[in-house]
C-alpha cells in the first residue's frame, strides 16, 4: 500500500486557461463580460438590447454558448457584429478551453467589449471562469424572489445583477424588497439594475454604466 | 456566423443522458490526475481518494459520489473510498484582522462589525491524496 499527498486543484486547467484568456483580452482593451442567468430569463434579449444602445460607439464581439442550436447566435447576427456560436453538446457550462477556441474565430481588432452568454444555467456555470473582467447575472421577475439566496455562490461572484421583466412585476409575488435585502447579505456591493426589455426600461442607464467600467477599462490598459 | 464543436476540456462524454452536472466535469479532471499516479507508480489499484471541498463551491457530495463511481467503473479505482472533507469557509477581516467563519448569508465580522469578504479558505476543490497498490513486479513470473 502506498499513500500519496497531492494537494492539487481540480480547476487547475480552467483556471489556467481562463487567465491565459484574460490576459490576450486584456492586451487588446478588451473589456469581458461573463452573462449568466436562467434559461428564458431574458440574456439574449438584454444582449440585444445593449448592442442597439452601445454599437454606435463601442465595438461588440459576442460568443454565444448553447448546449445544441444556433438560435441565440443568429438573432445576434442581425444585430451586425461579430458572433461566434459555440455548441457545448450537452455540457451544462461553457468552460475556458471552449471560450479559447472561440477567440481564435473573433476579430479582435477595433472590439471594446465581448460579451460571452454562457448556458442558461445557475448552478454550474458559477465555478468555472472564463477569462472575463465580470459576471452579470440576469433574474427575470417570474423566477420568483427567493432565486438569489436558493443558488447564491452564481450571485455572490456577480458584479451586477439585472433584474429583468419589471413590466410584469404586478403580476408576480416577486418582492423587491426581500429581493434586494438577499442580495445584499450575499455582496454588499453587487450592483442591481431594474430592467424591462420588452417596455425598454432602464436599458439606457445600464448600457451607460457598462459604458463607464469599459471606458476604465481602456485608460487601465493604456497605463499598462 | 462561425460555429465551434467544443467539448469539455477533458471530453468527457456524458455517461447517461440528463445528467449534466459540473460534478461531472471536476470528477474527469480528477480521473485525469488519478491516471497520471496510476501510470507513473505503476498502481493496480486505488483503494482511497480524498477530496478537500470548501463550503463556498456549490459543489454537492452525492452528485459528486455518483460521478465517481460513473469514472471509476471498469478502472483501477473501481471499488474506492471516496472520503469528502468539508473545509469551512473563512474570512480574514480587512478591518480588524480576526479570522471567522462566512456562510453565503453572513458575511460580517463579529468583532468590528464591518463588511468584508477576504476568503481565507473554503472555495477550494482539492485532491488531497490518494492510497493505491503498486503492481508486484514478479507476478508474471
Amino acid at each position: 500500500m502506498k499513500d500519496f499527498n497531492i494537494m492539487r486543484d481540480l480547476l487547475e486547467d480552467n483556471k489556467r486557461l481562463a487567465e491565459a484568456n484574460h490576459e490576450i483580452l486584456l492586451s487588446k482593451g478588451i473589456f469581458t463580460i461573463n452573462l449568466l442567468g436562467s434559461p428564458g430569463a431574458g440574456k439574449t434579449t438584454l444582449l440585444e438590447m445593449l448592442i442597439r444602445e452601445l454599437k454606435d460607439e463601442i465595438g461588440i464581439a459576442v460568443i454565444e454558448g448553447d448546449l445544441y442550436t444556433s438560435n441565440d447566435a443568429d438573432r445576434i447576427e442581425k444585430e451586425n457584429i461579430q458572433v461566434v456560436q459555440l455548441n457545448t453538446k450537452g455540457v451544462c457550462h461553457l468552460e475556458a478551453n471552449m471560450v479559447k477556441e472561440a477567440l481564435a474565430e473573433l476579430d479582435l481588432k477595433d472590439i471594446d467589449l465581448l460579451v460571452i452568454e454562457n448556458v442558461g444555467n445557475l448552478v454550474c456555470t458559477a465555478s468555472f471562469d472564463l477569462g472575463e473582467d465580470i459576471k452579470i447575472t440576469v433574474l427575470s421577475v417570474t423566477e420568483g424572489t427567493d432565486k438569489p439566496i436558493k443558488y447564491p455562490l452564481i450571485f455572490q461572484k456577480s458584479k451586477i445583477v439585472v433584474v429583468n421583466k419589471m413590466d410584469l412585476l404586478a403580476h408576480t409575488d416577486f418582492s423587491l424588497d426581500k429581493f434586494y435585502q438577499d442580495i445584499r447579505t450575499l455582496g454588499e456591493d453587487i450592483k442591481v439594475f431594474e430592467v424591462s426589455c420588452i417596455g425598454n426600461q432602464g436599458i439606457e442607464e445600464f448600457a451607460s454604466y457598462l459604458k463607464k467600467l469599459i471606458k476604465e477599462n481602456k485608460l487601465a490598459g493604456e497605463k499598462n | 456566423m462561425i460555429e465551434v464543436k467544443v467539448c469539455s476540456q477533458t471530453s468527457w462524454a456524458c455517461p447517461e443522458e440528463g445528467q449534466m452536472m459540473h460534478e461531472m466535469s471536476l470528477m474527469s479532471e480528477l480521473f485525469s490526475i488519478i491516471q497520471e499516479y496510476v501510470s507513473e507508480y505503476h498502481l493496480s489499484k486505488v483503494s482511497k481518494v480524498v477530496l478537500r471541498i470548501g463550503e463556498m463551491t456549490c459543489v454537492e457530495d452525492s452528485a459528486l459520489k455518483y460521478a465517481f463511481r460513473l469514472f471509476a467503473r471498469g478502472t483501477e479505482v473501481e471499488g474506492a473510498a471516496l472520503l469528502l472533507k468539508r473545509i469551512d469557509a473563512v474570512c480574514e477581516c480587512q478591518v480588524c484582522g480576526e479570522k471567522y467563519k462566512v456562510d453565503y448569508t453572513d458575511k460580517y465580522c463579529p468583532i468590528c462589525g464591518n463588511y468584508n469578504y477576504n476568503l481565507i479558505s473554503g472555495d477550494e476543490l482539492l485532491l488531497e491524496s490518494l492510497e493505491g497498490e503498486e503492481e508486484e513486479n514478479d507476478e508474471r513470473l
